[in-house]
């Protein structure tokens, strides 16, 4: 991949983008004339850093539970699976959902033992609540979650085409894993908007991802994939410390003087845009060495908000690191914060056996740090202006696979979304009886970018460049009637 | 109905006032037309109405020919949007109608339907003498190479050769002046990172400022072109386009490119030293399997085809092999034909498919290679033709799930791109290509493994006589010492009580690991919620201890379930265990105890053992055969007083045995040996004090009775049994080995009686082995059986059986028979795609090739191709210049931006294919003009001229600069540092390594899933696709040199480098060079950046040496050598970090 391919970012944004764009605008001379010469009906415009419309939402905390989190037993209750627990589905009134017109959509990346449809139903092995003022049900693995029900938009109604982990990929990029490798969700919002913080990377990611790409921005490039940060006051970012041995106090003559030799050079040669962009790198590169430790440093936070995100608990305590450092993203403007949570391998959800246990500890893990931000960014208001979305591949099967386990499941499960616009204690689309298909108001996973890209004010047509296209013929469609 | 202005004005816009404005000028109306009505007809509709297609006979590129129609009339009437068609099908609800068609093309939104409707309401202004789309076969690419005249210029005396003559032909058009040639030392540290990929050694450098010779640089270029490094470093760019990548999947998994494909790296190094003919290369990496099926050497190439291996699907690793070869050698984007007609270039779906047949039969295999018989250690990955008879079907929409199987589309060229018939001949493998057991070391590998096994049976014999005998001697003094008494046994066994409750110890499903309780040792321990897993395989012990105290009685239980292990997989409780670190070296006072369960599939088991000082004793009577089977869950209970223990298996009392080991205090420990093992539960209590254990029922067989000593010597004498069964086996073995061998590699050589000999000689060697192989294994289960307490089902069936096979070998003997068992010279890449099974079989290999990829080959190397040699000169322009003469150097096609010097690239393109395609050739006529030398920047006045003509630099009237590469900027820290090992080839740096590792960057492993986080930073190449490095400047770069342990680990190399540098610079000085010296200060700028420094920048350093030597005197910890030291140090950290470090200039 080569920058031609990269979109020319002549305005100036901020952050990452402008040091990258400096660098390769006097190197893409040559392509960018030819582009303004334009092909195609409209002459493509770079983004400028500002919203296409008026933006509901400033930016994106985007929690992805990766293996497939069961819907029956998370935000998507069927009775009915108990009522026809041991049942086949050709022995329940349910029968037409294994007619083969209404299965096509599975579009196989890897024919394997797993992905198929599991015909004994398997009761639910966990209880619902009803929470809130709306009264929405929740299962008995989510409370902390639930408490927020009032915020939060869930739709009961998705689907996807990839039966396998490929569906993680498909879920970030609106494409299928076979399609290619195209640059995912966060990656667009990035080059879209730019940052509002001109000391720390617009777009961080949590969490380690082993099954698909780490590249998020691909053909955008590499100032679009996300900054990997971890949860380790010690080592937050990749080579962000001082080796031992140097200390802050001739490290300063260092870098003044490192500065002063390159202005001495940019007097010599001022049409060196990446001599420019190199010293604008340093720049930031040396504030973000304060800036990162700083979101990390949680002394600043009191002890009742590190009880809330559960820090004194072993078992959630990972994650609700992860969940107050985005919180503390989120405040200093970072626009897309990507969480994995249990990523490697095929994900910890993928409970192909023992759902119980799996989902209980995974739950365990993630719920009370989730609550804890939502209640979090409420009380601070940010909530108003941050899209918190929680996310996974698919769902599971109704039916059992092996004894006390579900498989993977693509043609319904749920997703939600709260803040930034979105109207909270709703319920918008389903699935039938037995939580097989989506069968009301269905959403293809673009339909969630979609909407995401809606609320930040950007519209996904516009945000193709050259050559690229970002979706071939599913831009998704905003669902509507979740928003504010 | 009546419309009121405003609205118009606010439901079209931009449109509307685009219109007002187009009525009042005439000639903004056509260019209403040109910017955005044509834009948008040739973006929607060209592809199919235009040059390339003209479906119902229309055409859409001039407004002449939409006046004129196709087969259903006009499709444009001027200022009657009524009548024109075109506005209809494109506005039109009825999907069946509407243009373009369903998943061909976007709809026409409201607006760009109101801008047509408004355009031929207004009269369909065009412009006069509109011309169409000239045919697509006329495309500039498509056309043959015809070498041009070189230009005669005015600046003669600037032009070194041909390639500044077309280079000052347009400076001398545009009224540019090339800027002069760069100082000796930029030229040079150019040069030497273009050609061999790091900077000059700095004393050339400095040598060279001082007295350079007129001929210094051709001298260098010569040299540098003959270094070896030079390979090193232009391999890793076709490494780039060629997609190299180290094998990649989910953990250990195989499921892309190939393991050892490093065989494939090696050899692009080797041909590029070699200069190796360009089109030679392609041949070879296309079809060397078939060009030169024996030559293992260039076998090696094919792994450019091995590296598309992807596990599952047949579809997504075709479409890459056709996509990327489309990309990088034909440099025509060819992918987005699998789904439709070529909307640019003349290439339909069917030609694509046709493209897809040539590579259809294509599989992968790894060949052995002398020296190691184990293909997971080494092999060569190349393809072979093994699938001959697998249709290409076009797919409908690309969809695999819907072939269009009403024809079969055998391997073709587009029309576009061919000049004649194309020959395919199958071609008929020499028989080692196809049975790899007639190579020679072949034999050698297999003998050699064979041989030592031998050795080893040929070691244990004696061992195990001497064995027998002790046994039988002891044996002898019981039998005298007590006569001919023999005790019987009898043990009256004591009621199993009710067990009274006791409070758990433990009681641990793993939820969550409580490392306050448990501590792992060895192996490798991996925790998930609901388990503990064991991923660690061979035979090592690893152990999850209890950190708690355990009660002298106790009652534990494990729960566990073993996945594998390659052979004991044993998983059991240990306790009493004294040593701190049970994986450490045991002394003699070390002890503990141990009942365990085996999956060991030569005699699976329950045993009961104990520990001496290092020594583990396993006695036989302590031991139980069960069927212990893999992937299910057991639990394993104890219950222990004193030296007694009783031991459950899923409830069932198994093995009750008193252990002759004192007991003692110790840790508490569940362990795996050689066993891929989950921990599920464990659960331990204090044992009840009712709770009475059942007393040992094996007794009588204590070994110091005389029951116990005979057991011993029967056993014994079996073990000899089985050690002289062992040995017989392994010497017939070798001769199997040898003879099988033997007869492969002579089967040509040979008389036909000659080779039924040897058929037949191979053949009762084979089947010797074989009858030695069966009575191994019989005497195998008979010890098993001798062992077990009792002889179960499955043990009578296990010995039904192993008597069975020795009948079997005993009655082949002496069958006559025509063919052996080939030794296993060769193993291909199985795939799901076509077996589902979890073990793929082997498969033969086939004696014919098609020939189709021999073709694709030819045709693509042809010198009357008009692609290859113009995409292969792009990509060394390229990257000798960071700027190529065709920017979009993947798609020459018509939908790629044209050369900005066609004459020049097509002067080169027939400059390589005359040379031979030789590649030095190239780079010695592009380093040599002038072109190349330019400074890249010069006075202000001329460059303030420069860039008002040409501020991007199209026409080369300065050196374009650029980064680094980054594998450039590690190998430049490291050989600054006198460090790098440049040294060839070899099996890649695993991603643990590579911190200490000084190998140059292109050596590291390469994949999608391990990169290395430096070489990252600074843009490595993306193995999916890299026709060109990006070159971004992004802050984690300032970090990974600022920070980095390799910058700070080379700093004080660096320093020493200085020094010598500095007596040099200034020898009158001598030994007393002192960091604040300016020869001190200059000799930095030149081994670190390869320049001078300024004088603004000398005493700007000075400033801040002074600055350090102040504050390390006020802190006052060092003394002035350390002092020195560290100043050193922070100014090679500041120019390090400097931008002149990682620019060429």
């Amino acid at each position: 991949m080569h920058r031609d391919q990269y979109p020319h970012r002549r305005q100036v944004l901020s952050g990452f983008a402008a040091l990258a764009a400096a660098a390769m605008l006097q190197r893409d001379g040559w392509a960018r004339s030819a582009d303004e010469r334009g092909r195609g009906a409209e002459i493509w415009q770079p983004p400028n850093g500002q919203p296409h419309f008026p933006a509901r939402a400033k930016r994106v905390i985007w929690l992805f539970m990766n293996g497939g989190v069961s819907h029956m037993e998370s935000f998507d209750p069927k009775p009915m699976l108990n009522k026809y627990a041991g049942k086949t589905i050709k022995e329940t009134p349910y029968a037409d959902v294994q007619d083969p017109a209404k299965l096509a959509l599975e579009r196989l990346a890897v024919p394997d033992a797993n992905g198929n449809q599991r015909n004994e139903l398997y009761p639910l092995q966990v209880g619902y609540q009803k929470y809130g003022q709306s009264g929405i049900e929740v299962s008995d693995w989510f409370p902390h979650i639930a408490l927020n029900i009032d915020d939060i938009s869930v739709v009961r109604s998705m689907w996807t085409t990839d039966s396998n982990h490929g569906a993680q990929t498909q879920f970030h990029s609106g494409r299928h894993m076979n399609d290619g490798s195209y640059p995912n969700l966060g990656a667009w919002v990035n080059y879209g908007l730019g940052s509002l913080n001109d000391n720390l990377p617009q777009y961080i990611s949590f969490g380690n991802r082993e099954y698909w790409n780490r590249r998020d921005g691909h053909y955008l490039g590499p100032a679009h994939d996300a900054v990997p940060l971890r949860v380790d006051p010690n080592q937050p970012l990749d080579f962000a410390k001082r080796p031992e041995g140097t200390s802050a106090e001739s490290r300063k003559i260092g870098v003044e003087l490192l500065r002063d030799l390159h202005q001495q050079q940019a007097v010599q040669t001022p049409d060196d845009n990446a001599l420019s962009a190199r010293i604008a790198a340093y720049e930031l590169a040396f504030r973000m060495q304060q800036s990162i430790p700083e979101v990390f440093d949680f002394s600043q936070e009191t002890e009742e908000t590190r009880k809330l995100y559960g820090l004194d608990l072993p078992h959630c305590q990972a994650f609700g690191h992860q969940m107050l450092a985005a919180r503390r993203l989120a405040e200093r403007g970072v626009r897309f914060i990507q969480v994995q949570h249990g990523a490697g391998g095929a994900g910890s959800w993928d409970a192909h056996g023992a759902l119980k246990s799996n989902h209980t500890s995974n739950a365990l893990a993630v719920d009370q740090p989730i609550g804890a931000l939502l209640t979090d960014l409420k009380r601070t208001g940010l909530l108003d202006d941050t899209l918190v979305v929680f996310a996974t591949e698919f769902g599971r099967t109704p039916g059992s696979q092996g004894s006390d386990g579900r498989d993977h499941h693509i043609f319904g499960f749920s997703v939600w979304m709260a803040g930034g616009g979105v109207r909270g204690g709703t319920v918008h689309g389903s699935t039938d009886e037995i939580g097989f298909h989506a069968v009301e108001d269905r959403h293809y996973v673009t339909d969630i970018h979609a909407t995401i890209l809606h609320q930040l004010g950007l519209d996904s047509r516009r945000l193709e460049i050259p050559g690229r296209k970002r979706l071939e013929i599913d831009h998704g469609q905003v669902i509507r009637p979740i928003l504010l | 109905m009546n419309i009121p202005p405003v609205l118009i004005a606010v439901c079209f816009g931009l449109n509307w006032i685009i219109g007002f404005t187009g009525a009042t000028h005439a000639a903004v109306d056509e260019s209403l037309y040109l910017t955005q009505v044509k834009p948008l007809l040739a973006g929607r509709c060209y592809a199919c109405h235009g040059a390339l297609k003209q479906e119902a006979g229309l055409r859409l590129d001039t407004v002449e020919l939409l006046e004129q129609g196709g087969g259903s009339g006009p499709a444009l009437v001027a200022g009657s949007p009524e009548q024109s068609l075109i506005l209809q099908r494109v506005a039109t609800a009825d999907v069946a109608e509407r243009m373009p068609p369903e998943h061909e093309g976007e709809t026409f939104s409201p607006a760009q339907v109101e801008l047509l409707r408004r355009w031929i309401a207004d009269g369909a202004a065009r412009p006069a003498e509109e011309q169409p789309e000239p045919d697509p076969i006329q495309h500039w690419a498509f056309q043959s190479i015809v070498r041009p005249p070189v230009p005669v210029v005015t600046n003669q005396e600037w032009v070194r050769n041909p390639i500044d003559a077309f280079i000052a032909q347009r400076h001398e058009a545009a009224g540019l002046a090339p800027t002069p040639i760069a100082e000796p030392s930029i030229l040079l540290r150019r040069l030497h990172l273009d050609l061999v990929g790091v900077p000059p050694d700095p004393q050339v450098a400095w040598q060279l400022r001082q007295s350079a010779s007129t001929d210094w640089y051709n001298e260098m270029v010569e040299q540098l072109l003959a270094d070896p490094r030079h390979g090193q470093r232009w391999a890793r760019h076709w490494m780039d386009i060629w997609r190299y990548s180290d094998w990649w999947g989910l953990g250990e998994e195989l499921r892309n490119s190939q393991k050892h494909l490093f065989h494939w790296r090696d050899w692009i190094v080797e041909n590029v030293n070699r200069d190796r003919s360009y089109a030679e290369m392609l041949r070879l990496m296309l079809a060397a399997d078939e060009l030169k099926p024996l030559d293992q050497v260039d076998l090696r190439a094919t792994g450019y085809l091995a590296r598309n291996y992807y596990l599952f699907n047949r579809h997504p690793w075709m479409e890459e092999t056709v996509e990327h070869f489309g990309k990088a050698m034909l440099g025509l984007t060819t992918n987005c034909a699998k789904c439709h007609d070529h909307k640019y270039d003349p290439l339909s779906q069917t030609d694509y498919y046709r493209l897809r047949a040539f590579f259809e039969p294509y599989h992968v295999r790894n060949d052995m290679v002398p020296g190691e018989s184990r293909l997971s250690n080494n092999g060569i990955p190349r393809v072979y033709d093994g699938w001959l008879d697998v249709p290409t079907y076009r797919l409908i929409r690309g969809d695999e799930k819907q072939p269009d199987t009403s024809q079969v589309l055998g391997p073709g060229l587009p029309n576009f791109l061919s000049w004649e018939a194309l020959q395919i001949a199958p071609v008929s493998l020499p028989p080692a290509a196809w049975q790899p057991d007639r190579h020679p070391w072949v034999l050698e590998n297999h003998l050699r493994d064979a041989q030592q096994t031998l050795t080893q049976a040929q070691v244990e014999l004696p061992k195990a006589e001497q064995a027998t005998l002790a046994a039988q001697e002891h044996l002898s003094a019981i039998t005298a010492k007590l006569g001919s008494e023999h005790e019987s046994a009898g043990n009256e066994r004591g009621d199993a009580l009710v067990e009274e409750v006791a409070a758990p110890l433990i009681d641990d499903e793993f939820t969550a690991l409580n490392s306050e309780q448990w501590q792992l040792l060895g192996g490798q321990w991996e925790h998930q919620p609901g388990v503990l897993l064991q991923n660690q395989d061979g035979p090592n012990h690893a152990a999850l201890r209890w950190l708690g105290e355990l009660p002298s009685d106790f009652d534990a239980t494990l729960r566990f379930r073993i996945r594998g292990g390659s052979q004991w997989r044993s998983v059991g409780i240990s306790f009493d265990e004294s040593q701190v670190d049970p994986l450490g070296a045991a002394t003699a006072e070390d002890s503990a105890q141990s009942v365990y369960v085996s999956a060991y599939s030569g005699g699976p088991k329950v045993q009961a053992s104990y520990r001496q000082g290092a020594q583990w004793n396993y006695p036989g009577e302590a031991a139980v055969a069960k069927n212990i089977e893999l992937d299910r869950s057991y639990e394993l209970r104890l219950q222990v007083r004193g030296t007694l223990i009783n031991v459950f298996l899923d409830q069932e009392l198994v093995l009750t045995w008193r252990s002759p080991l004192a007991r003692r205090a110790g840790f508490l420990q569940f362990t795996t040996f050689d066993a891929l093992a989950n921990i599920e539960r464990i659960h331990v209590t204090k044992l009840p004090a009712n709770i009475v254990l059942q007393e040992s029922q094996t007794k009588e067989l204590d070994r110091n009775t005389l029951v116990g000593a005979k057991w011993h010597a029967d056993r014994a004498a079996l073990e000899s049994q089985f050690a002289h069964a062992k040995l017989r086996w392994a010497q017939a073995e070798v001769e199997s080995v040898r003879q099988r061998g033997t007869a492969a590699q002579q089967m040509d050589a040979a008389t036909t009686e000659l080779r039924q000999a040897l058929v037949e000689s191979a053949v009762q060697a084979e089947r010797a082995a074989e009858l030695e192989a069966a009575r191994l294994a019989l005497i195998e289960v008979e010890l098993r059986k001798f062992n077990a307490p009792n002889v179960t089902d499955e043990l009578k069936q296990q010995l039904e059986q192993a008597t069975a096979r020795v009948q079997t070998a005993e009655q082949k003997l002496h069958e006559t028979a025509t063919s052996f068992t080939p030794l296993v010279g060769a193993k291909w890449s199985a795939t799901r795609f076509l077996f589902s099974g979890k073990d793929d079989p082997t498969v033969e290999y086939p004696a014919t090739s098609t020939g189709r990829r021999t073709a694709l080959a030819n045709w693509l190397v042809d010198p009357r191709h008009p692609l290859t040699a113009r995409v292969a000169v792009n990509h060394l322009w390229n990257r000798h210049f960071g700027q190529p003469l065709v920017p979009t150097v993947f798609d020459f096609g018509r939908n790629g931006t044209p050369p900005t010097h066609p004459e020049l690239l097509d002067w080169l393109a027939a400059e390589l294919i005359e040379s031979g395609w030789s590649m030095k050739h190239l780079h010695r006529l592009i380093v040599n003009s002038a072109t190349y030398q330019m400074a890249a920047a010069t006075s202000p006045e001329r460059m303030s001229a420069g860039q008002a003509i040409d501020p991007d630099n199209h026409l080369y009237w300065r050196r374009p600069s650029g980064r680094m590469e980054s594998q450039v900027v590690r190998d430049t820290l490291l050989e600054l540092a006198g460090q790098l090992d440049d040294s060839l080839g070899g099996p890649p740096i695993p991603a643990d390594q590579q911190a200490k590792s000084r190998r140059r960057s292109l050596y590291f492993f390469h994949s999608n899933n391990d990169r290395n986080l430096f070489l990252t930073s600074f843009d490595e190449a993306s193995v999916l696709e890299c026709y060109r490095r990006e070159q971004s400047v992004v802050p984690q770069q300032a970090l990974a040199l600022a920070n980095s342990e390799l910058t700070h680990e080379v700093i004080p190399q660096i320093a020493d480098r200085i020094i010598v540098m500095a007596k040099t610079v200034e020898p009158a000085n001598g030994e007393t060079v002192d960091v604040v010296s300016e020869a001190w200060v200059r000799s930095a700028f030149v081994v670190v950046l390869g320049r001078m420094c300024t004088d603004a920048e000398l005493s700007r350093c000075q400033q801040a040496i002074s600055q350090w030597h102040a504050q390390e005197l006020e802190q006052g910890s060092l003394d002035t050598t350390g002092r020195s030291r560290k100043i050193v140090g922070n100014l090679i950290w500041v120019l390090l970090n400097h931008n002149d470090f990682v620019t060429v200039r």
